[in-house]
């Protein structure tokens, strides 16, 4: 509890915390939507919000309240899945390559390279052409999710390579401590924090590459995602006619959405950085 | 000797074997598509309500599959693909038949190299500059000042802001072209007229990606000034009373660009891939229009092409920053 | 200190930016005689190859719209044939075996070369001989001998009696354009041939084409008078003209907004806004629906007839009834299309000569909704329901019972859920509790819906608001917008599809064999192979009979002709293998601030689309403003 009232003092932490928890109640109230987000026409279109429709109706007909609810829960989704995912897989890797060394680190290091030097984005790209018909929230997550992990891979391993020269290391090994025991019980709190912000900046990734996806058209219509309300406004020519709520809504929703997750990614690495939290005291 | 082996064999073997399976990789996933070229050029052909003769279709699909060179299994078509690629020849272009892929990229190259070399360049050094004076001085106004910007521009939704920009500076204030690398019935040529028109067209793709461009490097080095400042040849630079400018400049800066030009090379070598959704928005005739294009129609050949050229530039800008690392920094040097 | 630097860079960028700035797009070119329009078919992929006989070469940069002209053109707008280069209608004898087509005097080519029958021998010579060529097949095919009769008269000897031979040379939208004589003979490989400069026979010349394909400069001819548009209407206005793409939709409105583009085709949406921002911008229509609505094709979606359960006529018929046409028509279109009951759009001269004899024969229809219950599908007051929803979205109609009807069509079919249910359960299906309709064999019943994903293109309109009254009516059917559409219909790899329910007819004339030829059983192939005729797969005994009859009958027999076609349309309607909805509808803008007399509705003297072939027909009628 002392670290959560420390991490509030940082103005970022305390405003980013906020709006996650907001977009978060947001998610959830998807659940209470009187519509469903699939129809269309169950509303007169292009209305201007109003007390009926807090934030007007667009151009299919539909409430953009409650779109944006489904929108943000199914974002949020797809961030997460592919956020966790892909943290699975970079600590496996990272973990066993740090461990192990040698032609186990050599092979897996070489794998993780491969996938930071490719042209990812082009890659994702022509897949997500490939399988487009097949796409909902969780194929996409996971497809984001097999791209995501290199980096972090690697990050995970260097921490790896120094907590193994350690003294508590030997000491384990001596006393017969089993390697998977050892990783998971001992390594694995010192890497929690690492593994946390590496999350979050992944899942900003991901929303990123979602409305990225949306944009070029290569994902599921069907689905209400922030991108995907984004593509249909653009579509609809809702800034030439003056629709702004219909446009502005996920636009605003992004913003806020990624503003909250890398100052809260930024805030938590500065906490964990010793030199930083110096800093940060000094400066107040 | 031992240097060579230890470090730069391992990077030039991965910097192979990395762009083998790339281009297979690439070769093999646009054909997984269902969608069948010869089909689509029928029904280009068809479209508008032209009409084929049904009774001729049957021929001329026959023909397209010749000249496309889709005869022949997968494995048949991937040799032969590679005899090919040796010769920097990565085929024809279905959609745009008989045009052979190299020639398009020859074409669309320039105008991509050109925008995202300056772009990346400009944004790298007034973002280095900002960013190692603001984390030198961090405790100043003006610099917590330009982090807050910083940090509200930077995760910024890139196609937003882009659309933005295209809207207020083309039709609310109409200061600049819509479209297009050069105005209409333009011809190149090495005179005033043809560049100043050049760089009308390229003003806000560049602006667009500079200003994202320069918050991210700023933040970057500010991050890595703000460490080096606190180390202690630094401090002892100022209690032995050295020159501020040269403190900052040999001490500070030097110290800080190391990983800062790794960041370089690999955002020059980005240039390929980094420009598709800037070219879309602005109708630039880039590498990025032409790849889209090329993906939206099942243009195989094409695609091949430009992610083949793609993997090509970031691996050998990775590799090149390998070999050259050691120069910079001698503690390579002594592994 | 660093403060007066800052300011000194800043002043000195401003400095250097501002002969930068600026607006206009054009290089030299005068904007006030130069007329811009956008490509339909997007950037060019090929630019510097102009060989329009083989592969596809974005005929519509100008090409087939300004710079050449064939024998005849298709006017949809006022329903005639133009003749180009042809001087008349073609002569076949009794049998049809033998044509004779006369050829225009005093036309020359773009270079100044005279053109004669010996151009029009060559070309189809040329396209028998060599295999390579689009229309190779079919000249190999039909063409016996080509000969001169004269240098103003072609004469063919058909290999098998085709009363429609002629047809190829006839342009709606594209069709075997002739080549240069003079140009061609020298060439070794005319398949690989440029053609760069373009040479035709049209009152405009190639000038300059951006190698990336992003626009394309057509030039006045000095010597105009002698093509054909120059003989039959007059001088083109604008000495230049500018075929432009454009990447986006939003960059192409944009465009026009700023006065740098005269005429555009956009999307629904598109429309709206050019026209709520745009002083200057006005539509086909002055006023609501606005939309190009005298295009020939009728949309809709297909049935895939090879495929259970859509091999039912009854079923296919439930699917229609269980569309409610007026929000269908709101949800797809906003209620802008011509409703059409029948195979072909309801425009031009087919309400009077097909749709409107068949009346009657349409109210009597019956289907059997067993138990002994009969329905009549027909209704003819269903456009008056599209009325009162455009009403009802504060748009003006009006009253004018002949202007309706041109607008809105002449009936469709009543809105009859329960119906369709009958005719379901007639057939072994049912409903489960939750009123989820179940097949025969007991499973959901789920319908997809392949589309182009194209969000402005009315093939995916016509899909997703299909998609949204099955839905209501309880079946799980969902849209699937695809890139590979063209492909899975082709394949048969498909349900339903929102392609065009039938080919596109002519647009002018009495003739419907293009149409009912696209049912002909001879194209049909099983599922898993391309077919080439309509992607239904659909045929019967009795329109192969009609359509055989349609070949042994002259097309200069109107009455015979149309009679025909009556009954092709009623063996079609009966069957139902695509259900038609409404006719195409084309979203065109046009600025005046620099040109006007655009042909609009009000003003209709040639077809308004600029990526037709009738386009450089409009071109001696269009007035600078002067700006």
């Amino acid at each position: 509890m002392r670290v959560l009232r420390d991490l509030f003092e940082d103005y970022r932490f305390a405003f980013s915390f906020t709006v996650l928890c907001l977009l978060l109640i947001l998610a959830l109230l998807s659940a209470f939507s009187p519509y469903d987000p699939t129809f269309w026409w169950h509303a007169t279109r292009d209305l201007i919000p109003s007390w009926t429709h807090f934030l007007g109706t667009n151009s299919k007909g539909q409430d953009v309240f409650w779109q944006a609810t489904y929108a943000v829960r199914n974002s949020l989704i797809i961030s997460v899945i592919a956020g966790t995912v892909s943290r699975v897989i970079a600590i496996l890797v990272g973990m066993v390559a740090g461990y192990r060394g040698r032609l186990t680190d050599r092979v897996l290091m070489f794998v993780s390279d491969s996938f930071l030097v490719m042209p990812l984005f082009l890659i994702i790209v022509l897949l997500a052409m490939l399988v487009r018909e097949h796409m909902n929230l969780v194929n996409l997550g996971l497809l984001l999710a097999f791209f995501g992990w290199a980096w972090d891979a690697r990050v995970i391993r260097s921490q790896i390579l120094s907590l193994r020269e350690r003294e508590f290391t030997q000491t384990a090994i001596l006393s017969g401590t089993k390697t998977m025991r050892l990783v998971m019980k001992e390594y694995l709190p010192f890497a929690t924090p690492l593994i946390f912000s590496t999350l979050i900046n992944n899942m900003a990734w991901a929303i990123g590459m979602e409305i990225t996806l949306a944009i070029l058209g290569l994902s599921n219509m069907d689905i209400p995602t922030l991108g995907t309300m984004l593509q249909w406004a653009i579509s609809y020519q809702a800034l030439l006619l003056g629709w702004w709520w219909w446009l502005l809504t996920p636009i605003v929703l992004a913003i806020f959405l990624f503003v909250a997750l890398y100052w809260l990614s930024v805030s938590i690495s500065e906490y964990l950085d010793p030199r930083t939290r110096i800093q940060r005291v000094g400066a107040r | 000797m031992r240097f060579v082996r230890r470090y730069l064999l391992p990077r030039f073997i991965q910097y192979v074997l990395v762009i083998f399976l790339g281009i297979t990789a690439v070769f093999f996933i646009p054909r997984f598509t269902p969608s069948d070229p010869v089909q689509r050029t029928i029904a280009e052909l068809q479209s508008h309500g032209s009409y084929l003769d049904p009774g001729s279709i049957d021929e001329m699909v026959e023909d397209l599959r010749e000249m496309y060179g889709l005869e022949g299994s997968m494995l048949e078509q991937y040799g032969a693909f590679w005899k090919r690629v040796f010769t920097g020849d990565f085929g024809v272009s279905f959609f745009q038949f008989p045009t052979p892929v190299m020639d398009l990229i020859r074409m669309s190259l320039p105008w991509t190299a050109g925008l995202l070399l300056w772009a990346t360049l400009l944004s790298w050094i007034v973002g280095n500059l900002l960013g190692g004076l603001a984390g030198y001085y961090a405790r100043s106004r003006w610099s917590r000042a330009l982090d807050t910007v910083a940090m509200v521009v930077r995760p910024m939704p890139y196609y937003i802001f882009a659309l933005s920009l295209l809207i207020l500076f083309t039709y609310v204030v109409r200061l600049f072209p819509i479209a297009g690398g050069t105005d209409i019935g333009r011809k190149a040529a090495f005179n005033w007229k043809f560049i100043a028109d050049v760089l009308r067209h390229a003003f806000l793709p560049a602006l667009s990606m500079i200003v994202l461009g320069v918050a991210t490097t700023f933040q970057t080095m500010k991050l890595i000034v703000q460490n080096v400042n606190a180390e202690d040849f630094v401090q002892y630079a100022k209690l032995g009373g050295v020159k501020e400018r040269r403190i900052v400049s040999r001490y500070v800066i030097r110290n800080a660009m190391l990983p800062q030009i790794t960041n370089l090379a690999l955002a020059l070598g980005q240039i390929l891939s980094g420009a598709l959704i800037t070219e879309i928005v602005f109708s630039y005739p880039g590498l990025g229009s032409l790849l889209f294009n090329a993906i939206v129609t099942g243009d195989y050949n094409l695609i091949m092409g430009i992610t083949a050229l793609s993997i090509l530039a970031i691996t050998s800008a990775i590799l090149l920053i390998d070999l050259v690392y050691p120069l910079f920094d001698p503690r390579v040097r002594l592994m | 200190m660093w403060r007066k630097h800052w300011c000194l860079a800043l002043a000195v960028a401003v400095a250097l930016s501002l002969p930068l700035v600026g607006v206009s797009q054009l290089a030299d070119l005068p904007r006030s005689e130069t007329l811009i329009m956008s490509i339909l078919t997007g950037r060019v992929g090929t630019p510097g190859n102009f060989n329009e006989w083989v592969g596809w070469k974005w005929r519509d940069r100008g090409m087939q719209n300004l710079a050449n002209e064939p024998l005849w053109s298709i006017d949809f707008a006022t329903g005639e044939i133009v003749n180009g280069l042809a001087a008349g209608d073609p002569v076949y004898d009794s049998n049809f075996f033998h044509v004779e087509i006369p050829l225009r005097e005093g036309v020359t080519w773009s270079d100044g070369t005279p053109f004669t029958a010996d151009d029009v021998v060559f070309t189809v010579e040329l396209l028998m001989d060599t295999p390579g060529f689009n229309n190779h097949a079919f000249f190999a095919e039909n063409v016996e001998l080509v000969y001169k009769l004269g240098d103003y008269r072609v004469g063919f000897d058909l290999k098998t009696a085709n009363s429609r031979f002629h047809t190829t040379f006839l342009d709606r939208w594209g069709c075997t354009w002739i080549m240069p004589k003079h140009i061609f003979e020298d060439v070794e490989d005319p398949v690989t041939f440029e053609f760069d400069p373009f040479v035709g026979c049209g009152p405009y010349k190639l000038h300059s084409y951006d190698p990336a394909g992003y626009w394309t400069v057509w030039e006045k001819r000095d010597d105009w008078a002698n093509s054909p548009t120059g003989i039959l209407y007059g001088e083109p206005k604008p000495t230049y003209i500018v075929l432009q793409a454009f990447a986006n939709e939003g960059a192409k409105i944009v465009a026009q907004l700023t006065h740098q583009l005269d005429g555009v085709d956009l999307s629904a949406e598109g429309l709206k806004a050019a026209l709520a921002q745009g002083d200057t911008v006005r539509a086909y229509q002055l006023s609501f629906p606005w939309v190009v609505n005298n295009d020939p094709a009728i949309t809709g979606f297909i049935f895939n007839t090879a495929k259970a359960p859509y091999d039912n006529p009854d079923v296919r018929w439930a699917l229609t009834l269980a569309i409610d046409i007026v929000e269908y028509a709101g949800q797809a279109v906003d209620g802008m299309g011509t409703l059409s009951p029948v195979h072909i759009p309801s425009l031009g001269s087919y309400p009077a000569n097909f749709i409107k004899p068949m009346e009657d024969w349409l109210e009597a229809f019956t289907l059997d909704l067993g138990n002994g219950e009969t329905f009549q599908p027909y209704d003819p007051d269903a456009p008056a329901g599209v009325v009162a929803y455009a009403r009802s979205r504060g748009y003006i109609v009006s009253d004018d019972p002949a202007a309706q009807e041109q607008a809105f069509g002449l009936g469709w079919f009543k809105y009859a859920p329960e119906a369709a249910a009958k005719l379901l359960e007639k057939n072994g299906f049912s409903q489960d509790a939750e009123g989820n309709w179940l097949l025969p064999d007991g499973t959901p019943w789920r319908i997809e819906v392949v589309s182009r994903s194209d969000t402005s293109h009315l093939e995916f309109k016509n899909a997703s608001a299909a998609v949204q009254q099955w839905k209501q009516f309880g079946i799980d059917a969902v849209h699937v917008p695809t890139d590979a559409a063209a492909t899975l219909t082709q394949n048969g790899d498909f349900d339903i599809a929102g392609n065009w329910p039938a080919q596109e007819p002519w647009g002018a004339g009495p003739d419907l064999y293009r149409t009912l030829n696209a049912w002909n059983s001879t194209y049909v192939r099983p599922i898993g192979e391309l077919t080439n005729g309509n992607h239904s797969r659909w045929s019967s005994p009795e329109m192969d009979e009609v359509l055989a009859d349609l070949r042994a009958t002259d097309p200069a027999d109107t009455a015979a002709t149309i009679a025909l076609g009556i009954e092709g349309l009623k063996i079609a309607f009966t069957e139902m293998p695509g259900t038609p909805t409404f006719g195409y509808i084309g979203f065109v803008t046009w600025d005046e601030y620099y040109w006007t007399n655009w042909p609009g509705a009000e003003n209709s003297y040639i077809g308004p689309y600029a990526h037709w072939g009738t386009f450089k027909y409009m071109t001696p009628f269009l007035e600078p403003t002067g700006n």
